[in-house]
């Protein structure tokens, strides 16, 4: 198990009249080369559990281990730990600082002790990944870049880092639908050539279905539901009590299995439902 | 730069008698109060005094350990007045030496004195400021700043910039703190090295946190332009201020309680 978390739970602000328990006694593990989608409605506690897993939050009880190890022991180095396991937080462009798109994806990599040729490497590597050209954007400003840019731009500086997990909250909110895509497209590619290890927290349930292997479903600082998208979806009348919805092609299939249709409803990609609904009604067997 | 530190001086909400009160009936009682304290000759106008704010406190139902909270930062200050008058106020009875140091009468007496007088303006502070909610804060002082208006005094104006000040301070914490863990995520370190090296690794969380505050305040100009905000004359309120029976009693109280310290001279 890479990741795992025991017990633990979470309070904001304790022993103040403002004391908010946002996780309560979670226990889940996490494996190499895995990509786990975390779901929730807003305030679950999705963003603040995931903060946990590089150190930036320390559990208020529990533990979380990363290869079997617990963090908060004091044999562990967490500067180091957070060049491994990775975190994009929402509206990553905000985050932006340098005078120049290289300096700042430069930053993660230079803090882990690189330099000259193979810091550069590293940017140009960042960068392109991220569908940006080292030439032309190297010496641009990250304040005169579009949204869009400069979200890749600081994509770029998480993967400059060459991290071995990484962990993206809400990584497309306010992007468009070509934009997002594209991204999902490349997080997709880099777990698949890379093996990268890839958490993904977001409600957005289409966009989390065709890409998870597993997912963990949180409200009100406890996880509610795990396993498959397909088994996560199948209880579609929890997912619902909750805030959420399935994604709309699993309400199609579901409704149309209600009709008696002997139907999959584990299917999560357009053409996938599409065949599937053919060779199931097709002709013979009308609506 | 925890969200934990936030709560000093910060408002608890709570429906006691001072929770109650008219924020311009406290102002002005909290004016009095500091005055009456500096009026107060003996020990027994000291004792008078406690024994109100005691009634108050209580009444009031904060929990104990703000106040303590509150008086950490002023620890100091009380320390220092305390020890300094203890070894260089002179006069009366001897009742310590060593070499050429001399605790006097005269010193334990003002020691004391000054101490008393300090930690109770802090405590009066506090009892205010923690059953008063900064938005009704910033409309009492609005209030009390009308009659300066034709001086050229902008009230209005004060009032609103303080509410933006202070409303916007949690967002800026949270701001902070989240762009510190995005830059810690990456690396950064804000913990150790020297004073100038520190300085430098804050530029990480510095640059993109003016940023940020400056593109609120721009959105924030935008929205309520948008709404048709002009300030000042002819704004009507949500909230009016109206004075109660209560809040002529407290006025009251508190002005005998100032004047009685006065004329009795205790």
């Amino acid at each position: 198990m890479l990741i795992e978390a025991r017990n633990l739970s979470y309070e904001y602000m304790p022993g103040t009249p403002f004391q908010v328990e946002a996780l309560k006694n979670i226990t889940l593990g996490i494996e190499k080369g895995s990509f786990v989608g975390i779901i929730g409605e807003t305030g679950s506690g999705k963003s603040t559990f995931v903060q946990h897993f590089n150190g930036l939050l320390k559990p208020t009880s529990g533990q979380l281990l990363v290869n079997g190890k617990d963090i908060w022991s004091h044999s562990i180095d967490l500067r180091a730990l957070r060049t491994k396991i990775a975190l994009l937080f929402q509206f990553p462009e905000h985050q932006l600082f340098e005078e120049t798109v290289f300096k700042d994806v430069a930053f993660g990599p230079r803090n882990s002790g690189l330099k000259g040729k193979e810091l550069a490497g590293r940017v140009r590597m960042g960068l392109e990944m991220m569908g940006l050209d080292y030439e032309i954007y190297r010496d641009r400003s990250p304040f005169t870049l579009s949204g869009g840019e400069k979200r890749r731009v600081a994509m770029a500086g998480i993967l400059a880092m060459s991290p071995e997990v990484i962990i993206l909250d809400e990584p497309t909110a306010g992007m468009d639908p070509l934009g997002r895509q594209n991204f999902l497209e490349q997080i997709e590619r880099l777990h698949r050539e890379e093996n990268l290890t890839v958490i993904l927290v977001t409600h957005n349930m289409e966009e989390i279905a065709c890409l998870a292997d597993k997912l963990f479903v949180f409200s009100r600082g406890k996880i509610v539901l795990q396993g498959s998208p397909g088994d996560v979806f199948a209880s579609a009348e929890q997912i619902r009590e909750i805030g959420l919805d399935v994604p709309s092609l699993t309400r199609l299939l579901q409704e149309l299995k209600k009709k008696g249709k002997n139907i999959r409803t584990d299917l999560f990609t357009a053409e996938e439902a599409a065949a599937e609904i053919l060779c199931r009604l097709g002709g013979r067997d009308r609506l | 730069m925890s969200m934990q530190s936030i709560t000093l001086g910060h408002y608890i909400p709570g429906n006691s008698l001072l929770h109650q009160l008219d924020p311009r009936v406290k102002l002005i009682s909290l004016f009095i109060l500091i005055v009456a304290l500096f009026l107060i000759k003996t020990f027994n106008g000291f004792f008078f005094y406690i024994f109100f704010i005691g009634a108050l406190f209580i009444s009031s139902r904060l929990p104990w350990k703000y106040f303590f909270r509150g008086l950490k930062p002023v620890l100091f200050i009380v320390l220092f007045t305390l020890i300094l008058h203890f070894l260089f106020t002179k006069g009366g009875e001897v009742y310590w030496r060593l070499g050429a140091l001399t605790v006097e009468e005269m010193g334990v007496f003002m020691g004391t004195f000054m101490t008393l007088r300090l930690i109770l303006l802090v405590v009066t502070t506090l009892l205010i400021t923690l059953t008063t909610s900064p938005v009704a804060f910033a409309d009492g002082i609005e209030h009390l700043l009308r009659p300066l208006r034709p001086l050229g005094v902008p009230g209005y104006e004060i009032a609103m910039m303080m509410t933006i000040a202070l409303r916007f301070i949690p967002t800026l914490m949270e701001e902070s703190d989240k762009i510190r863990k995005a830059q810690m995520a990456r690396g950064a370190d804000f913990e150790t090295g020297n004073i100038f090296r520190r300085a430098r690794n804050m530029i990480p969380l510095l640059v993109p946190l003016f940023v940020s505050a400056f593109r609120r305040a721009d959105d924030l100009a935008v929205a309520m332009e948008a709404r048709c905000y002009r300030g000042g004359e002819q704004r009507t309120k949500m909230r009016e201020l109206k004075a109660h029976f209560l809040d002529y009693v407290g006025i009251f109280t508190v002005s005998g309680i100032c004047l009685a310290i006065f004329f009795t001279g205790i």
